[in-house]
Protein backbone atom coordinates (compact mmCIF):
# COMPACT_ATOMS: atom_id res chain seq x y z
CA UNK A 1 0.00 0.00 0.00
CA UNK A 2 1.36 3.36 -1.00
CA UNK A 3 1.46 6.29 1.33
CA UNK A 4 -0.44 9.19 -0.20
CA UNK A 5 -0.03 11.71 2.60
CA UNK A 6 3.07 11.97 4.77
CA UNK A 7 3.47 14.55 7.52
CA UNK A 8 6.88 14.67 9.22
CA UNK A 9 8.04 16.81 12.11
CA UNK A 10 5.37 19.45 11.48
CA UNK A 11 5.28 22.29 14.00
CA UNK A 12 3.47 25.57 13.74
CA UNK A 13 3.37 28.85 15.64
CA UNK A 14 1.31 31.92 14.92
CA UNK A 15 0.62 35.21 16.67
CA UNK A 16 -2.83 35.53 18.23
CA UNK A 17 -5.07 37.79 16.19
CA UNK A 18 -5.99 40.07 19.10
CA UNK A 19 -3.31 39.82 21.76
CA UNK A 20 -0.38 39.21 19.42
CA UNK A 21 0.80 36.49 21.79
CA UNK A 22 2.60 33.55 20.25
CA UNK A 23 0.39 30.49 19.90
CA UNK A 24 2.03 27.11 19.59
CA UNK A 25 -0.58 25.27 17.57
CA UNK A 26 1.18 22.12 16.41
CA UNK A 27 4.18 20.35 17.87
CA UNK A 28 6.18 17.80 15.90
CA UNK A 29 3.29 16.04 14.22
CA UNK A 30 4.09 12.84 12.33
CA UNK A 31 1.47 10.85 10.47
CA UNK A 32 0.94 8.83 7.32
CA UNK A 33 -2.21 8.05 5.39
CA UNK A 34 -2.10 5.19 2.92
CA UNK A 35 -3.88 4.94 -0.39
CA UNK A 36 -7.63 4.42 -0.06
CA UNK A 37 -7.51 4.82 3.70
CA UNK A 38 -10.06 6.77 5.70
CA UNK A 39 -8.16 8.51 8.49
CA UNK A 40 -10.05 10.39 11.18
CA UNK A 41 -8.43 13.06 13.33
CA UNK A 42 -9.99 13.80 16.74
CA UNK A 43 -8.94 16.09 19.51
CA UNK A 44 -10.30 18.61 21.99
CA UNK A 45 -11.36 21.93 20.50
CA UNK A 46 -8.48 24.30 19.95
CA UNK A 47 -5.98 21.46 19.53
CA UNK A 48 -4.84 22.70 16.15
CA UNK A 49 -6.94 20.35 14.01
CA UNK A 50 -8.05 23.12 11.70
CA UNK A 51 -4.53 24.56 11.60
CA UNK A 52 -3.33 21.12 10.50
CA UNK A 53 -5.94 20.97 7.77
CA UNK A 54 -5.14 24.46 6.51
CA UNK A 55 -1.47 23.54 6.29
CA UNK A 56 -2.24 20.31 4.44
CA UNK A 57 -4.53 22.23 2.08
CA UNK A 58 -1.71 24.71 1.45
CA UNK A 59 -3.79 27.66 2.64
CA UNK A 60 -1.39 28.23 5.53
CA UNK A 61 2.34 28.08 4.84
CA UNK A 62 4.45 25.96 7.19
CA UNK A 63 8.06 26.57 8.10
CA UNK A 64 8.96 23.57 10.26
CA UNK A 65 8.61 20.00 9.06
CA UNK A 66 7.38 18.56 5.81
CA UNK A 67 4.07 17.67 4.21
CA UNK A 68 4.09 15.47 1.13
CA UNK A 69 1.18 14.42 -1.02
CA UNK A 70 1.92 11.68 -3.50
CA UNK A 71 5.61 12.38 -2.99
CA UNK A 72 5.38 16.12 -3.69
CA UNK A 73 6.06 18.72 -1.01
CA UNK A 74 3.05 20.95 -0.34
CA UNK A 75 3.86 24.58 -1.17
CA UNK A 76 0.40 26.04 -1.68
CA UNK A 77 -3.14 25.06 -2.57
CA UNK A 78 -3.51 22.66 -5.47
CA UNK A 79 -6.00 20.38 -7.15
CA UNK A 80 -4.18 17.28 -5.82
CA UNK A 81 -5.82 18.01 -2.45
CA UNK A 82 -9.56 18.56 -2.32
CA UNK A 83 -11.06 20.24 0.71
CA UNK A 84 -14.58 20.03 2.12
CA UNK A 85 -14.99 22.86 4.58
CA UNK A 86 -16.93 23.14 7.81
CA UNK A 87 -19.12 26.00 6.65
CA UNK A 88 -20.92 26.25 3.38
CA UNK A 89 -18.21 27.09 0.93
CA UNK A 90 -20.20 26.55 -2.22
CA UNK A 91 -20.96 29.63 -4.28
CA UNK A 92 -24.52 31.01 -3.87
CA UNK A 93 -24.58 32.40 -7.40
CA UNK A 94 -23.90 29.05 -9.05
CA UNK A 95 -26.42 26.28 -9.49
CA UNK A 96 -25.77 22.84 -8.01
CA UNK A 97 -24.48 21.62 -11.35
CA UNK A 98 -22.15 24.56 -11.91
CA UNK A 99 -20.81 24.35 -8.35
CA UNK A 100 -20.03 20.67 -8.71
CA UNK A 101 -18.36 21.17 -12.08
CA UNK A 102 -16.35 24.19 -10.92
CA UNK A 103 -13.12 22.27 -10.37
CA UNK A 104 -13.33 20.73 -13.83
CA UNK A 105 -14.13 24.15 -15.31
CA UNK A 106 -10.98 25.52 -13.68
CA UNK A 107 -9.00 22.61 -15.05
CA UNK A 108 -10.33 23.50 -18.50
CA UNK A 109 -12.23 20.31 -19.24
CA UNK A 110 -14.48 20.70 -22.32
CA UNK A 111 -18.17 21.20 -21.56
CA UNK A 112 -19.61 17.90 -22.87
CA UNK A 113 -17.08 15.81 -20.94
CA UNK A 114 -17.62 18.01 -17.88
CA UNK A 115 -21.37 17.59 -18.04
CA UNK A 116 -21.04 13.82 -18.11
CA UNK A 117 -18.68 13.78 -15.11
CA UNK A 118 -20.84 16.22 -13.15
CA UNK A 119 -23.94 14.09 -13.68
CA UNK A 120 -22.06 11.07 -12.35
CA UNK A 121 -21.31 12.87 -9.08
CA UNK A 122 -24.73 14.51 -8.84
CA UNK A 123 -26.15 11.00 -8.89
CA UNK A 124 -23.51 9.66 -6.50
CA UNK A 125 -24.37 12.16 -3.76
CA UNK A 126 -28.11 11.78 -4.37
CA UNK A 127 -28.90 15.21 -5.81
CA UNK A 128 -30.50 14.01 -9.04
CA UNK A 129 -33.24 16.44 -9.99
CA UNK A 130 -31.64 19.36 -8.15
CA UNK A 131 -29.03 20.17 -10.81
CA UNK A 132 -30.42 23.61 -11.58
CA UNK A 133 -31.23 24.75 -8.07
CA UNK A 134 -29.36 27.52 -6.29
CA UNK A 135 -27.78 26.77 -2.89
CA UNK A 136 -30.31 28.92 -0.98
CA UNK A 137 -33.02 26.59 -2.20
CA UNK A 138 -31.31 23.59 -0.57
CA UNK A 139 -31.22 22.30 2.99
CA UNK A 140 -27.99 22.36 5.00
CA UNK A 141 -27.40 18.67 4.39
CA UNK A 142 -27.88 19.07 0.65
CA UNK A 143 -25.44 21.95 0.55
CA UNK A 144 -22.79 19.74 2.12
CA UNK A 145 -23.56 17.07 -0.46
CA UNK A 146 -22.86 19.67 -3.15
CA UNK A 147 -19.58 20.61 -1.45
CA UNK A 148 -18.62 16.94 -1.24
CA UNK A 149 -19.48 16.31 -4.89
CA UNK A 150 -17.56 19.42 -5.99
CA UNK A 151 -14.44 18.14 -4.26
CA UNK A 152 -14.82 14.56 -5.52
CA UNK A 153 -15.55 15.68 -9.07
CA UNK A 154 -12.18 17.45 -9.33
CA UNK A 155 -10.62 14.03 -8.59
CA UNK A 156 -8.01 14.94 -5.96
CA UNK A 157 -5.33 12.51 -4.74
CA UNK A 158 -6.27 13.18 -1.13
CA UNK A 159 -9.53 14.51 0.21
CA UNK A 160 -9.35 16.71 3.33
CA UNK A 161 -12.52 17.22 5.32
CA UNK A 162 -12.84 19.77 8.11
CA UNK A 163 -15.81 18.86 10.35
CA UNK A 164 -18.08 18.88 7.32
CA UNK A 165 -21.16 17.70 9.23
CA UNK A 166 -20.76 19.89 12.32
CA UNK A 167 -23.37 22.40 11.20
CA UNK A 168 -26.20 20.04 10.25
CA UNK A 169 -28.86 18.59 12.55
CA UNK A 170 -28.37 15.20 14.21
CA UNK A 171 -30.72 13.25 11.94
CA UNK A 172 -29.14 14.61 8.78
CA UNK A 173 -25.68 14.02 10.19
CA UNK A 174 -26.35 10.29 10.63
CA UNK A 175 -27.56 10.01 7.05
CA UNK A 176 -24.61 11.96 5.71
CA UNK A 177 -22.16 9.80 7.65
CA UNK A 178 -23.61 6.63 6.14
CA UNK A 179 -23.63 8.27 2.72
CA UNK A 180 -20.02 9.34 3.05
CA UNK A 181 -19.05 5.80 4.00
CA UNK A 182 -20.80 4.49 0.90
CA UNK A 183 -19.14 7.13 -1.29
CA UNK A 184 -15.72 6.39 0.21
CA UNK A 185 -16.19 2.72 -0.69
CA UNK A 186 -17.36 3.57 -4.19
CA UNK A 187 -14.60 6.06 -5.00
CA UNK A 188 -11.76 4.43 -2.99
CA UNK A 189 -10.55 7.92 -2.08
CA UNK A 190 -7.81 8.60 0.42
CA UNK A 191 -9.47 10.75 3.08
CA UNK A 192 -8.32 12.73 6.09
CA UNK A 193 -11.37 13.62 8.12
CA UNK A 194 -11.20 16.09 10.99
CA UNK A 195 -13.85 16.05 13.68
CA UNK A 196 -14.41 16.58 17.38
CA UNK A 197 -17.18 13.99 17.36
CA UNK A 198 -15.81 10.68 18.70
CA UNK A 199 -18.73 8.58 17.40
CA UNK A 200 -18.26 10.03 13.96
CA UNK A 201 -14.53 9.27 13.97
CA UNK A 202 -15.05 5.67 15.10
CA UNK A 203 -17.88 5.12 12.64
CA UNK A 204 -16.08 6.44 9.58
CA UNK A 205 -12.38 5.87 10.17
CA UNK A 206 -10.14 2.94 9.34
CA UNK A 207 -7.76 4.54 11.76
CA UNK A 208 -8.21 7.39 14.14
CA UNK A 209 -5.48 9.86 15.14
CA UNK A 210 -6.04 11.38 18.56
CA UNK A 211 -4.47 14.76 19.22
CA UNK A 212 -3.47 16.31 22.53
CA UNK A 213 -4.68 19.74 23.46
CA UNK A 214 -2.54 22.68 22.41
CA UNK A 215 0.18 22.45 21.32
CA UNK A 216 -1.32 19.66 19.25
CA UNK A 217 0.72 16.47 19.17
CA UNK A 218 -0.25 13.04 18.00
CA UNK A 219 -1.24 11.30 21.23
CA UNK A 220 -2.33 7.89 19.98
CA UNK A 221 -3.57 6.01 16.94
CA UNK A 222 -6.55 3.69 17.23
CA UNK A 223 -7.36 1.15 14.55
CA UNK A 224 -11.02 0.42 13.96
CA UNK A 225 -11.51 -3.16 12.84
CA UNK A 226 -14.95 -2.80 11.37
CA UNK A 227 -15.37 -3.67 7.71
CA UNK A 228 -16.50 -0.60 5.76
CA UNK A 229 -19.34 -2.52 4.17
CA UNK A 230 -20.97 -3.24 7.52
CA UNK A 231 -20.88 0.35 8.76
CA UNK A 232 -24.51 1.20 9.23
CA UNK A 233 -25.53 2.98 12.42
CA UNK A 234 -28.23 0.45 13.23
CA UNK A 235 -25.67 -2.38 13.41
CA UNK A 236 -22.60 -0.45 14.49
CA UNK A 237 -24.02 0.56 17.88
CA UNK A 238 -24.18 -3.12 18.84
CA UNK A 239 -20.88 -4.17 17.26
CA UNK A 240 -18.00 -4.57 19.74
CA UNK A 241 -15.50 -3.59 17.03
CA UNK A 242 -17.18 -0.19 16.88
CA UNK A 243 -18.05 0.30 20.53
CA UNK A 244 -14.62 -0.87 21.68
CA UNK A 245 -12.84 1.58 19.38
CA UNK A 246 -15.23 4.37 20.28
CA UNK A 247 -14.73 3.88 24.02
CA UNK A 248 -10.97 3.77 23.60
CA UNK A 249 -10.95 7.00 21.56
CA UNK A 250 -13.35 8.63 23.98
CA UNK A 251 -11.23 7.89 27.03
CA UNK A 252 -8.12 9.19 25.23
CA UNK A 253 -9.89 12.42 24.30
CA UNK A 254 -11.43 12.77 27.77
CA UNK A 255 -7.96 12.73 29.33
CA UNK A 256 -7.18 15.87 27.37
CA UNK A 257 -10.43 17.60 28.21
CA UNK A 258 -10.33 16.66 31.93
CA UNK A 259 -6.93 18.28 32.38
CA UNK A 260 -8.37 21.41 30.93
CA UNK A 261 -11.26 21.52 33.39
CA UNK A 262 -9.01 20.86 36.40
CA UNK B 1 -34.94 28.41 4.56
CA UNK B 2 -37.20 27.80 1.59
CA UNK B 3 -39.81 30.38 0.89
CA UNK B 4 -43.25 28.93 1.20
CA UNK B 5 -45.72 31.13 -0.58
CA UNK B 6 -49.22 31.03 0.76
CA UNK B 7 -51.71 29.79 -1.81
CA UNK B 8 -53.27 32.77 -3.56
CA UNK B 9 -56.91 33.38 -2.88
CA UNK B 10 -58.64 31.70 -5.84
CA UNK B 11 -61.25 34.43 -6.13
CA UNK B 12 -58.62 36.99 -7.02
CA UNK B 13 -57.92 35.40 -10.41
CA UNK B 14 -61.49 35.82 -11.55
CA UNK B 15 -61.58 39.54 -10.98
CA UNK B 16 -62.12 41.66 -14.04
CA UNK B 17 -59.30 44.09 -13.40
CA UNK B 18 -56.53 42.22 -11.59
CA UNK B 19 -54.01 45.05 -12.02
CA UNK B 20 -56.32 47.66 -10.63
CA UNK B 21 -57.16 45.34 -7.80
CA UNK B 22 -53.50 44.73 -6.95
CA UNK B 23 -52.85 48.48 -7.10
CA UNK B 24 -55.63 49.17 -4.66
CA UNK B 25 -54.45 46.43 -2.36
CA UNK B 26 -50.88 47.67 -2.23
CA UNK B 27 -51.87 50.96 -0.68
CA UNK B 28 -52.81 52.51 -4.02
CA UNK B 29 -56.09 53.75 -2.63
CA UNK B 30 -54.40 55.56 0.25
CA UNK B 31 -51.86 57.06 -2.16
CA UNK B 32 -54.63 58.28 -4.46
CA UNK B 33 -56.41 59.88 -1.49
CA UNK B 34 -53.26 61.67 -0.39
CA UNK B 35 -52.58 62.90 -3.94
CA UNK B 36 -56.14 64.12 -4.45
CA UNK B 37 -56.13 65.80 -1.05
CA UNK B 38 -52.85 67.50 -1.87
CA UNK B 39 -54.18 68.70 -5.21
CA UNK B 40 -57.35 70.02 -3.57
CA UNK B 41 -55.36 71.91 -0.95
CA UNK B 42 -53.08 73.31 -3.64
CA UNK B 43 -56.08 74.49 -5.73
CA UNK B 44 -57.71 76.01 -2.70
CA UNK B 45 -54.55 77.92 -1.73
CA UNK B 46 -54.02 79.08 -5.28
CA UNK B 47 -57.59 80.15 -5.99
CA UNK B 48 -58.67 81.49 -2.62
CA UNK B 49 -55.78 82.30 -0.29
CA UNK B 50 -52.77 83.47 -2.29
CA UNK B 51 -52.80 86.89 -3.96
CA UNK B 52 -51.40 86.98 -7.50
CA UNK B 53 -51.30 83.15 -7.85
CA UNK B 54 -49.75 83.34 -11.32
CA UNK B 55 -46.62 84.69 -9.75
CA UNK B 56 -46.54 82.87 -6.38
CA UNK B 57 -48.51 79.65 -6.70
CA UNK B 58 -50.25 78.88 -9.99
CA UNK B 59 -53.12 76.40 -9.77
CA UNK B 60 -52.73 72.79 -10.93
CA UNK B 61 -54.80 73.72 -13.96
CA UNK B 62 -52.38 76.36 -15.16
CA UNK B 63 -49.45 73.98 -14.65
CA UNK B 64 -51.21 71.43 -16.86
CA UNK B 65 -51.94 74.16 -19.38
CA UNK B 66 -48.31 75.23 -19.38
CA UNK B 67 -47.16 71.67 -20.00
CA UNK B 68 -49.63 71.29 -22.86
CA UNK B 69 -48.29 74.50 -24.33
CA UNK B 70 -44.69 73.36 -24.08
CA UNK B 71 -45.52 69.94 -25.45
CA UNK B 72 -47.16 71.60 -28.41
CA UNK B 73 -44.07 73.65 -29.09
CA UNK B 74 -41.87 70.53 -28.76
CA UNK B 75 -39.77 72.06 -26.02
CA UNK B 76 -40.67 69.63 -23.25
CA UNK B 77 -39.64 66.40 -25.01
CA UNK B 78 -36.46 68.15 -26.03
CA UNK B 79 -35.56 69.19 -22.46
CA UNK B 80 -36.44 65.80 -21.02
CA UNK B 81 -34.27 64.01 -23.58
CA UNK B 82 -31.38 66.37 -22.87
CA UNK B 83 -31.50 65.73 -19.16
CA UNK B 84 -31.84 61.96 -19.47
CA UNK B 85 -28.96 61.75 -21.93
CA UNK B 86 -26.67 63.73 -19.66
CA UNK B 87 -27.59 61.47 -16.75
CA UNK B 88 -26.97 58.32 -18.77
CA UNK B 89 -23.59 59.43 -20.11
CA UNK B 90 -22.40 60.86 -16.80
CA UNK B 91 -23.56 57.85 -14.79
CA UNK B 92 -22.16 55.43 -17.36
CA UNK B 93 -18.76 57.06 -17.09
CA UNK B 94 -19.03 57.21 -13.30
CA UNK B 95 -19.85 53.52 -13.05
CA UNK B 96 -17.18 52.66 -15.60
CA UNK B 97 -14.53 54.30 -13.45
CA UNK B 98 -16.05 53.57 -10.02
CA UNK B 99 -16.66 49.82 -10.30
CA UNK B 100 -13.08 48.80 -11.21
CA UNK B 101 -11.76 51.35 -8.71
CA UNK B 102 -13.97 49.96 -5.93
CA UNK B 103 -12.89 46.40 -6.71
CA UNK B 104 -9.24 47.41 -6.58
CA UNK B 105 -9.79 49.13 -3.23
CA UNK B 106 -11.69 46.12 -1.90
CA UNK B 107 -9.00 43.67 -2.90
CA UNK B 108 -5.96 45.51 -1.68
CA UNK B 109 -5.66 46.86 1.87
CA UNK B 110 -2.60 48.92 1.05
CA UNK B 111 -4.28 50.68 -1.84
CA UNK B 112 -7.46 51.32 0.13
CA UNK B 113 -5.59 52.66 3.16
CA UNK B 114 -3.79 55.02 0.82
CA UNK B 115 -6.91 56.28 -0.97
CA UNK B 116 -9.46 56.22 1.85
CA UNK B 117 -8.73 59.65 3.39
CA UNK B 118 -8.62 61.24 -0.05
CA UNK B 119 -11.92 59.63 -0.98
CA UNK B 120 -13.45 60.74 2.27
CA UNK B 121 -12.27 64.30 1.66
CA UNK B 122 -13.80 64.48 -1.80
CA UNK B 123 -16.97 62.75 -0.70
CA UNK B 124 -17.72 65.77 1.48
CA UNK B 125 -17.44 68.14 -1.46
CA UNK B 126 -20.73 67.82 -3.27
CA UNK B 127 -20.89 68.01 -7.03
CA UNK B 128 -22.44 71.47 -6.79
CA UNK B 129 -19.51 72.77 -4.75
CA UNK B 130 -17.28 71.50 -7.53
CA UNK B 131 -19.21 73.30 -10.26
CA UNK B 132 -17.48 76.71 -10.01
CA UNK B 133 -14.01 75.29 -10.59
CA UNK B 134 -15.20 73.05 -13.43
CA UNK B 135 -16.92 76.06 -15.00
CA UNK B 136 -13.64 77.94 -14.85
CA UNK B 137 -12.08 75.09 -16.83
CA UNK B 138 -14.79 74.34 -19.37
CA UNK B 139 -17.39 77.11 -19.08
CA UNK B 140 -21.09 76.38 -19.54
CA UNK B 141 -20.67 73.31 -21.66
CA UNK B 142 -21.91 69.76 -21.92
CA UNK B 143 -18.56 68.61 -20.56
CA UNK B 144 -19.05 70.55 -17.34
CA UNK B 145 -22.43 69.01 -16.55
CA UNK B 146 -21.30 65.50 -17.41
CA UNK B 147 -18.15 65.81 -15.35
CA UNK B 148 -20.17 66.84 -12.31
CA UNK B 149 -22.47 63.83 -12.71
CA UNK B 150 -19.49 61.51 -13.10
CA UNK B 151 -17.96 62.96 -9.96
CA UNK B 152 -21.21 62.57 -8.03
CA UNK B 153 -21.77 58.95 -9.08
CA UNK B 154 -18.18 57.94 -8.44
CA UNK B 155 -18.20 57.96 -4.61
CA UNK B 156 -21.31 55.99 -3.76
CA UNK B 157 -20.42 53.34 -6.32
CA UNK B 158 -16.77 53.08 -5.24
CA UNK B 159 -17.63 52.81 -1.55
CA UNK B 160 -20.36 50.27 -2.13
CA UNK B 161 -18.19 48.08 -4.30
CA UNK B 162 -15.35 48.37 -1.79
CA UNK B 163 -17.61 47.14 1.01
CA UNK B 164 -19.14 44.51 -1.25
CA UNK B 165 -15.78 43.03 -2.18
CA UNK B 166 -14.62 43.07 1.44
CA UNK B 167 -17.71 41.25 2.65
CA UNK B 168 -17.25 38.28 0.31
CA UNK B 169 -16.64 35.36 2.69
CA UNK B 170 -12.99 34.40 2.74
CA UNK B 171 -14.02 30.75 2.58
CA UNK B 172 -15.29 31.16 -1.01
CA UNK B 173 -11.87 32.32 -2.07
CA UNK B 174 -10.12 29.56 -0.13
CA UNK B 175 -12.44 26.93 -1.58
CA UNK B 176 -11.56 28.07 -5.07
CA UNK B 177 -7.86 28.14 -4.32
CA UNK B 178 -8.03 24.52 -3.20
CA UNK B 179 -9.72 23.70 -6.50
CA UNK B 180 -6.60 25.08 -8.16
CA UNK B 181 -8.05 28.40 -9.37
CA UNK B 182 -5.73 31.19 -10.52
CA UNK B 183 -6.09 34.78 -9.31
CA UNK B 184 -7.86 35.69 -12.51
CA UNK B 185 -10.30 32.80 -12.14
CA UNK B 186 -10.99 33.83 -8.54
CA UNK B 187 -11.66 37.40 -9.66
CA UNK B 188 -14.02 36.20 -12.39
CA UNK B 189 -15.86 33.49 -10.45
CA UNK B 190 -15.91 34.88 -6.90
CA UNK B 191 -15.07 38.57 -6.64
CA UNK B 192 -17.16 39.86 -9.52
CA UNK B 193 -20.36 37.88 -8.88
CA UNK B 194 -19.90 38.29 -5.12
CA UNK B 195 -19.75 42.06 -5.50
CA UNK B 196 -22.64 42.23 -7.96
CA UNK B 197 -25.39 42.93 -5.40
CA UNK B 198 -23.40 45.83 -3.98
CA UNK B 199 -22.60 47.03 -7.49
CA UNK B 200 -26.36 47.13 -8.11
CA UNK B 201 -27.04 48.93 -4.83
CA UNK B 202 -24.21 51.36 -5.42
CA UNK B 203 -25.40 52.06 -8.95
CA UNK B 204 -28.91 52.78 -7.71
CA UNK B 205 -27.63 55.13 -5.02
CA UNK B 206 -25.12 56.76 -7.36
CA UNK B 207 -27.61 57.36 -10.13
CA UNK B 208 -29.97 58.82 -7.51
CA UNK B 209 -27.33 61.36 -6.53
CA UNK B 210 -26.49 61.82 -10.21
CA UNK B 211 -30.10 62.75 -10.91
CA UNK B 212 -29.86 65.61 -8.43
CA UNK B 213 -26.49 66.61 -9.82
CA UNK B 214 -27.73 66.81 -13.40
CA UNK B 215 -30.51 69.22 -12.40
CA UNK B 216 -28.16 71.39 -10.36
CA UNK B 217 -25.54 71.27 -13.09
CA UNK B 218 -27.99 72.33 -15.75
CA UNK B 219 -29.15 75.26 -13.63
CA UNK B 220 -25.69 76.72 -13.44
CA UNK B 221 -23.83 75.41 -16.42
CA UNK B 222 -26.28 73.84 -18.80
CA UNK B 223 -27.97 74.76 -21.99
CA UNK B 224 -31.48 73.31 -22.23
CA UNK B 225 -32.62 70.44 -20.06
CA UNK B 226 -35.07 70.38 -17.16
CA UNK B 227 -32.76 72.12 -14.68
CA UNK B 228 -32.10 74.90 -17.14
CA UNK B 229 -35.82 75.13 -17.85
CA UNK B 230 -36.87 75.78 -14.26
CA UNK B 231 -33.96 78.14 -13.67
CA UNK B 232 -34.69 80.31 -16.69
CA UNK B 233 -38.44 80.18 -16.09
CA UNK B 234 -37.86 81.66 -12.66
CA UNK B 235 -35.99 84.59 -14.17
CA UNK B 236 -38.99 85.52 -16.33
CA UNK B 237 -41.64 84.76 -13.68
CA UNK B 238 -43.03 81.68 -15.45
CA UNK B 239 -43.93 80.08 -12.14
CA UNK B 240 -46.18 77.44 -13.71
CA UNK B 241 -43.21 76.22 -15.69
CA UNK B 242 -41.07 76.07 -12.56
CA UNK B 243 -43.62 73.84 -10.85
CA UNK B 244 -44.00 71.74 -13.98
CA UNK B 245 -40.23 71.16 -14.07
CA UNK B 246 -40.10 70.16 -10.42
CA UNK B 247 -42.98 67.75 -10.83
CA UNK B 248 -41.41 66.14 -13.87
CA UNK B 249 -38.10 65.67 -12.05
CA UNK B 250 -39.86 63.78 -9.28
CA UNK B 251 -42.04 61.68 -11.56
CA UNK B 252 -39.19 60.74 -13.88
CA UNK B 253 -37.08 59.60 -10.94
CA UNK B 254 -39.86 57.37 -9.63
CA UNK B 255 -40.25 55.78 -13.06
CA UNK B 256 -36.48 55.30 -13.48
CA UNK B 257 -36.07 53.86 -10.00
CA UNK B 258 -39.08 51.59 -10.09
CA UNK B 259 -38.74 50.17 -13.57
CA UNK B 260 -34.99 50.09 -14.11
CA UNK B 261 -32.88 50.39 -10.99
CA UNK B 262 -34.90 48.45 -8.41
CA UNK B 263 -35.52 45.40 -10.60
CA UNK B 264 -31.81 45.33 -11.40
CA UNK B 265 -30.94 45.29 -7.72
CA UNK B 266 -33.64 42.85 -6.69
CA UNK B 267 -32.78 40.44 -9.49
CA UNK B 268 -29.22 39.74 -8.46
CA UNK B 269 -29.90 39.78 -4.76
CA UNK B 270 -33.02 37.65 -4.70
CA UNK B 271 -32.06 35.11 -7.31
CA UNK B 272 -29.02 34.11 -5.32
CA UNK B 273 -30.76 34.30 -1.98
CA UNK B 274 -28.20 36.77 -0.68
CA UNK B 275 -30.67 38.49 1.59
CA UNK B 276 -32.93 37.00 4.20
CA UNK B 277 -36.47 37.51 3.13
Amino acid sequence: MREKLIVEGLSHHYPDEYTGMDIHALDNVNLKVTEGEFAAVVGPSGCGKTTLLNILAGLLPHKVGSVRVDGHEVKGPGPDRGVVFQEHAILPWRTVERNIGHGLEIQGLPAPERKRRVQEFVDLVGLTGFENRYPHELSGGMKQRVALARTLCANPVVMLMDEPFAAVDAQTRITLQEELNRIAIATRKTILFITHNVDEAAFLGDRCFIFTRRPGKLKATVKINLPRESRVWKNAVADPAFTGARDEILSLVREEVRDDDG
Amino acid sequence: MTTVSAPAAPARRDRKHPRLHRFLHQGGLELACVLLGGLALWSFLSHVVIPRPDRYLPSPGSVVFSSADMLWKGLLPDFVTNTVWRLLIGSGLGLGVGIPFGILLGLNRTVSDMFYPILNFFQSISGIALLPIVMIWWGTSEQTVIFVILYTVLFPISFNVLVGVRSIPRIYINALRTLGASRLQIARDVILPGALPSIATGARLGIGFGWRAVIAGEMLAGQRGLGWMIFTAQQVDLTAQVILGMTLIGIMWIVLDRYLLRPLEADTIQRWGLVQR
